[in-house]
């Protein structure tokens, strides 16, 4: 056996586990691992139809399907599928943790880079179907879009570690978190720009900063669109301070997670 | 050589710390194969898995410099869903190693699984599954090899091919070993660590370590 450096044991461990994840996932199911595009893809579709149904336009500055896209997308996948996985990740892991090299971090790590690899694959599968279709999908300027949406991954994945985390004291958490994600839904402006939101509303939405993130993603995603709330050093303070909370929250944990 | 210095463990229970390992000093030598003995709940497979890494004493430090393995038990750290062959793949990657055929068919041929290694784990039968974590273990190279009852499973002919196969490694490497079979011991071992009354005591006779334990 050779000696490793810490980061090629930690980069081909991580690999191990994207790899082991991607197969276990569905590998019950009929279609296999088919679904793990198709899962988002169905819903993203669903959504569509019937937000596209209501006609076209919804909210003046885009048509609805491209709207539904530019929100519903970076929403689901980036901030719920990121966040439940790394929640629920200590419990999967338990088999992987007999061996020395792996550590729960990796766990997490693969699973947010599972899903950070799924929105892009179905942002593209999605993409291309609506430009078949004469919509203009893609955003107007795609390198912030990308930005925010990693700024709204990395929030997801760092929430997402302090859930597990203090799961493993209290399993109550894990309810909560789950019943948590509808309104948020509600919360975080994902189905309506705040354009349209009453002015005196604003002070009680605007704490959330997944709202900001949807809306610079929208602001990014449009170019007629400016959004009269977003605040981007709000969030980017607000996924720092997530992440060095489950950082540090993980370094002072970690030892006692895995006893248990 | 695994070091103990001052290693203590103990697991919180609602009576307060339930100590299973208290100040342990002890030192492993490199060439020597040792035996774990105690009785049931004594802490044989705490101080395996703190060996092996995948625990942590609650207090002191447990210093190595060699390449240890992961413990191998019954179906440990296995995926049921995954098939034999992906399980083996799993382990080559986490250990960095890129020739993952050649372990895979080592795997194939040493467990005698045949087409069942192209099955999920799940199916395996118990003897079948002992067969397999072992040959999976003997498909690397460590330094030390920790077992935890693993020998005690399968045929007659497969345990005789497993102690071959330790005898084998054994040029440059050691094993540290669980086991309740006094017979197994005293073949593959040279020294034993026997935990009881919450110590732990390095012999460097099996027999006189087999003893001990048998009048506790």
């Amino acid at each position: 056996m050779k000696a490793r450096s810490a980061f090629s044991i930690q980069r081909d461990v991580v690999f191990a586990i994207f790899v082991r994840e991607m197969i276990t996932r569905f590998s019950t199911y009929t279609l296999g691992n088919i679904w793990l595009v198709l899962e988002p893809l169905l819903m993203m579709i669903l959504f569509m139809l019937i937000f596209g149904a209501r006609g076209r336009g919804a909210f003046g500055f885009v048509e609805a399907p491209v709207f539904i896209f530019a929100a519903f997308l970076p929403f689901r996948i980036l901030w719920t599928a990121t966040m439940r996985q790394c929640a629920s990740a200590r419990g999967s892991a338990k088999g992987l943790l007999e061996y020395r090299q792996v550590r729960l971090f990796d766990v997490f790590m693969a699973r947010t880079f599972i899903e950070g690899g799924l929105f892009i694959v179905v942002g593209i599968i999605l993409g291309l179907g609506m430009m078949w279709l004469d919509y203009e999908p893609w955003p107007n300027n795609l390198l912030l879009t990308l930005s925010y949406c990693v700024i709204l991954w990395l929030m997801a994945a760092s929430f997402g570690m302090l859930a597990g985390m203090i799961g493993s004291v209290a399993r109550e958490v894990e309810k909560l978190v789950s019943m948590l994600t509808m309104p948020l839904m509600f919360m975080s402006a994902v189905f309506f720009p705040m354009s349209i939101v009453p002015k005196q509303y604003w002070v009680y939405l605007t704490w959330n900063p997944i709202l900001h993130a949807m809306e610079l993603i929208r602001e990014a995603w449009f170019g007629n669109y400016i959004s009269p709330v977003a605040d981007f050093n709000y969030l980017i303070s607000a996924m720092v301070v997530l992440l060095a909370f489950a950082m540090s929250a993980y370094r002072l944990t970690w030892r006692r997670i895995v006893a248990k | 050589m695994i070091r103990f210095s001052n290693v203590s463990k103990y697991f919180p229970t609602r009576f307060g710390p339930r100590y299973v390992l208290k100040n342990l000093n002890l030192e492993i030598p490199d060439d020597r194969d040792v035996a774990i003995l105690g009785t049931n709940g004594a802490g044989k497979s705490t101080l395996l898995r703190l060996v092996g890494g995948i625990d942590f004493p609650s207090e002191g430090k447990i210093i190595s410099d060699r390449f240890i393995s992961w413990p191998l038990a019954l179906s440990s750290g296995l995926q049921s869903s995954l098939t034999g062959r992906e399980n083996v793949r799993f382990i080559c990657r986490i250990h960095g190693v890129r020739a993952n055929r050649e372990t895979e068919e080592y795997v194939k041929e040493f467990s005698e699984l045949g087409d069942n290694f192209e099955l999920p784990v799940r199916s395996y039968s118990s003897g079948m599954k002992s067969k397999y974590s072992f040959a999976v273990s003997m498909g690397f190279d460590f330094d030390t090899y920790l077992m935890d009852e693993i020998m005690s499973v399968g045929d007659s002919g497969f345990k005789k091919k497993c102690e071959n196969a330790i005898s084998n490694k054994r040029e440059n490497a050691n094993i540290i070993l669980v086991s309740h079979n006094m017979a197994l011991i005293r073949r593959q071992c040279n020294a034993a660590i026997l935990l009881a009354y919450g110590r732990a005591d390095f012999y460097e006779s099996v027999d006189q370590a087999i003893f001990r334990y048998q009048s506790l």
